[in-house]
């Protein structure tokens, strides 16, 4: 059997404005039969993507094939002109872009961008057009298709649009579908549907896949052969079981002990790095471990009850007030020194509890949240409420965000307990160095700019700020859901680290249920506002008794090592 | 993991102004041509061949001279005389120091009181915005050379009454700017982080948002003050902005203007070239540094 795509030796290289020049891809090679399903899995910034882009010319303007050949049934394509890819895209590779939301044009509806891509790409015109965009939709089993080709995207779900790019990529019956992290932007039960159907297309109608993705369970559950990319170069490539189960690079094995498991509870991830271990760490822990602790009873440190919130767009001339419940009616405990997980998909409300508890949204009327066992609505006085906001702090979701880019590392960590006169000038120096060692970074780094930080390093100096108050309770918002895995794991060591030295209380709230289950005591499983199932960790994620907790846990994509 | 970017260094502020005007030789010649307008204005008193304030030391008899001509007292007009003997040069450099005094303290006095209100719009809202946001409405729906004619008309001229004029002009644009910018940057999880730290709303407008909302009110500076210039310029040919004794651009073209039908071009002609030249060079500057700031512009950086 020959193959369907040959990229041979591939270098890549972007030329940068400064001068300089970045090689996103170092002599790759890839080989995709027909009919085959291949992953292409690594970090980000592993030159995943560019190999796609290659094939079907869509590289940026400054990026050169410097190196190496690509090619398609033994055509080249590497020095191809544009003319020359208007044969080649949709016709015989098809594209299927990471954020479906922002694949299709919206201003258009369902079936004039179906259509419009089917006259392009075959003979069929007018009814028989429109038959055969129906027939496409069903294929990518999209319900009531017929009645979708009138509709515009925003008003479908994420999960309905991926649907409607897959018909669009397989309408000119392509040899080979590049699939660019599909499911990334999606909820995990609908992810796995919908990776169900690209699977059932692809082997319906033998064409070839190449699956770009950070995700090792999708891989695992996908993809017959692996190629694992690190720094553009190739790692390991081979059976995806072999390379999953078993694999023989040093880097390969890393990633896969840094994968989250659902079956069980690690006591650390087995990857390099967590607690900074110097001789200032020791100066930082003391400062850490000298802050007044919660009064020592047997009570719960947080308690919430029935808390509510809705969120009210006004009136305006043309429409009436609309109103959204996205919390309804909460109630639950954190006790001290333990991790409490909330999950649920996007829009449950997972976050929107931690906001009110942080007091960055003013929870409905009849919503009690007491703290060391006050009601934090009763806090009048600014030293109370300073007290208050000191002793319960947050790590935020996206690291590229949650820093103030105008501020050095250093003072985005000490700025704010400086502002409350709590160090001088001179103490707060010292104090940020010792908590960049702690978390991990190097010292004389507190003086750079938080855009000189990778997105995991960000996150370290996320945690160092909340640490400076020397607080009891921290709120975790996804605080690795925008990482790497490898970076997550070191991430989630790090934490499991200080809080078992500083016995820090933390509410944890993910959509990835393996990091949950690895991180937390209990669990609350949320869906639309309300909390539907909770309990200890080793029952409501290994045997859920609701239904919609046990849909949430059976669609988590399985990797199971073949050694343990 | 330990080395961070710790051997790049982050480049200077000087490193950042060459990075924008390299390769841009119409940029940079805009930026030299402007150094050399604030130098002159400057220096004026040093370079001018002839102190125009000075009524003792003109000469009617001088009046109305060509360029290239040599004055009674010998010295040397390279542009010119005026009715009053005045040498043109001289009143050019004086002319450009007030058009341009007049313009950058209109524009930054009036950006400074529109990034304040933009800010507490932003950051307050409810009636605060309210109010702030309907005063910008009501300011943009008058035409600003209107606006600027109505206002002279009740406080009467002067240079001090030009700028107030100006600064009208200049704050409500900048106020529904940074006002934009600044609730993007609230949606951003470093504002939540500081208001959770529980600071004050005072130090978080200004150590959190004003510097992350800055920029684009920089970037049309420049902008703001070539249109400044030309507006001073405007109201004083109207005769209603600076007075006679302190003559700006504008003023000397106006003067000029009865004279262009008898021959005598020079009076206006030089000051209205000096006028053009600055606003051309402020504005590719400014183009420049808006095309720098522009995301999709950059491309390759």
């Amino acid at each position: 059997m020959s193959d369907l795509i040959r990229v041979e030796d591939l270098s890549i290289a972007y030329a940068l404005s400064d001068g300089e020049v970045f090689r996103a891809l170092k002599g790759v090679s890839v080989t995709v039969a027909p009919g085959q399903i291949v992953g292409i899995v690594g970090e980000s910034g592993a030159g995943k993507s560019t190999i796609g882009k290659t094939a079907l010319g869509l590289l940026e303007e400054n990026a050169a094939v410097a190196h190496g050949s690509v090619r398609l049934n033994d055509q080249p394509l590497e020095d191809m002109p544009e003319a020359g890819f208007a044969a080649i895209r949709g016709k015989r590779i098809g594209y299927i872009y990471q954020n479906p939301m922002t694949a299709l044009n919206p201003v258009l509806t369902i079936g004039e961008q179906l259509i419009e891509t089917i006259e392009t790409h075959t003979e069929r015109r007018g009814e028989a057009a429109r038959a055969y965009a129906i027939e496409l939709l069903e294929q990518a089993e999209v319900p009531q298709a017929e009645d979708r080709l009138s509709k515009y995207p925003h008003q479908m779900s994420g999960g309905l649009c991926q649907r409607i790019v897959f018909a669009i990529a397989i309408c000119g019956k392509p040899d080979l579908i590049i699939a660019d992290e599909p499911t990334t932007a999606l909820d995990v039960t609908v992810q796995k549907a919908v990776l169900d159907t690209l699977k059932r297309m692809a082997q319906q109608d033998g064409i070839a896949v190449i699956l770009i993705t950070h995700d090792m369970g999708v891989v695992a559950e996908m993809c017959d052969y692996v190629y694992v990319l690190r720094h553009g170069t190739l790692v390991e490539h081979g059976p995806a079981a072999r390379v999953l189960g078993d694999p023989q690079e040093p880097y390969s094995r890393q990633l896969m002990a840094a994968i989250p498991r659902i079956d069980k509870r690690l006591e650390r991830f087995a990857v390099p790095g967590g607690m900074g271990r110097t001789r200032n760490r020791d100066r930082a822990m003391q400062f850490l471990m000298d802050r007044q602790k919660a009064a020592a009873n047997d009570g719960p440190l947080l308690s919430v009850r029935r808390l509510s919130k809705t969120f009210t767009t006004p009136a305006t001339l043309l429409s009436a007030a609309k109103h959204f419940k996205a919390v309804d009616e909460v109630s639950f405990d954190v006790f001290p020194g333990e991790t409490l997980g909330i999950v649920g998909e996007s829009g449950s409300g997972k976050s929107t509890v931690g906001r009110l508890i942080l007091g960055l949204h003013a929870p409905d009327a009849g919503a009690q949240i007491s703290y060391r066992g006050r009601d934090i609505a009763g806090l009048r006085s600014r030293a109370e409420r300073l007290d208050h906001c000191k002793s319960m702090q947050c790590i935020f979701q996206d690291p590229y965000s949650s820093l103030n880019p105008r501020m050095s590392a250093g003072e985005n960590i000490t700025h704010a307990i400086r502002a409350h006169g709590m160090v001088s000038r001179a103490e707060a120096h010292e104090l940020a160095g010792d908590l960049m060692e702690l978390v991990g970074l190097p010292r004389a780094a507190a003086r750079k700019a938080p855009h000189s930080f990778s997105g995991g390093e960000r996150q370290r100096i996320g945690i160092a700020r909340a640490l400076s108050f020397r607080p009891d309770f921290l709120f975790c918002d996804e605080p690795t859901s925008a990482l790497d895995v490898t970076v997550q794991a070191e991430l989630l060591n790090l934490m499991k680290d200080l809080q078992d030295a500083l016995g820090l209380t933390l509410l944890f709230v993910s959509h990835d249920l393996a990091v949950v289950r690895q991180m937390c005591d209990r669990v609350l499983v949320m869906k639309s506002g309300q909390v539907v199932e909770s309990g200890a960790c080793e029952k409501v994620l290994v045997d859920p008794e609701n239904d919609y907790a046990r849909g949430l846990l059976e669609a988590m994509p399985r990797f199971s090592f073949a050694a343990s | 993991m330990t080395d961070i970017g710790l051997s790049k260094p982050e480049p200077t502020a000087w490193e950042r102004i060459r990075k924008v005007f390299i390769g841009h030789p119409m940029a940079l010649a805009g930026l030299v041509g402007i150094t050399c307008f604030i130098l002159l204005a400057i220096f004026a008193p040093l370079i001018a061949p002839q102190d125009p304030y000075d009524q003792t030391k003109l000469d009617i008899l001088d009046g109305l001279l060509p360029p290239g001509s040599t004055l009674f007292d010998g010295t040397y007009s390279v542009m010119g005389t005026d009715a009053l003997g005045r040498d043109i040069l001289s009143a050019v450099i004086y002319g450009l120091r007030i058009s341009l005094f007049v313009a950058f303290t209109a524009v930054i006095v009036g950006s400074i009181i529109g990034v304040l209100l933009g800010l507490m719009a932003a950051y307050y809202g409810g009636w605060v915005d309210t109010v702030i946001m309907r005063a910008v409405d009501l300011k943009m729906s008058f035409p600003g050379i209107l606006m600027a004619l109505m206002l002279l008309a009740l406080f009467g001229t002067g240079v001090d009454k030009v700028i107030y004029a100006l600064i009208i002009a200049a704050w409500a644009s900048k106020a529904r700017l940074v006002r934009a910018v600044a609730l993007a940057e609230m949606n951003k999880e470093y504002f939540d982080a500081a208001r959770i730290a529980g600071m004050s709303g005072f130090r978080i407008m200004t150590r959190f948002l004003l510097p992350n909302s800055i920029s684009p009110v920089l970037v049309v500076l420049p902008m703001s003050i070539s249109g400044a210039i030309g507006a001073e310029a405007t109201l004083s040919f109207l005769g209603v902005g600076v007075p006679i004794t302190e003559p700006s651009l504008g003023l000397l073209i106006a003067n000029g203007n009865d004279y262009l039908l008898s021959g005598k071009w020079w009076i206006s002609v030089f000051p209205g070239l000096v006028l053009v030249s600055m606003v051309l060079c402020i504005n590719v500057v400014a183009d420049r540094l808006r095309d720098h700031a522009n995301p999709f512009l950059k491309g390759r950086d």
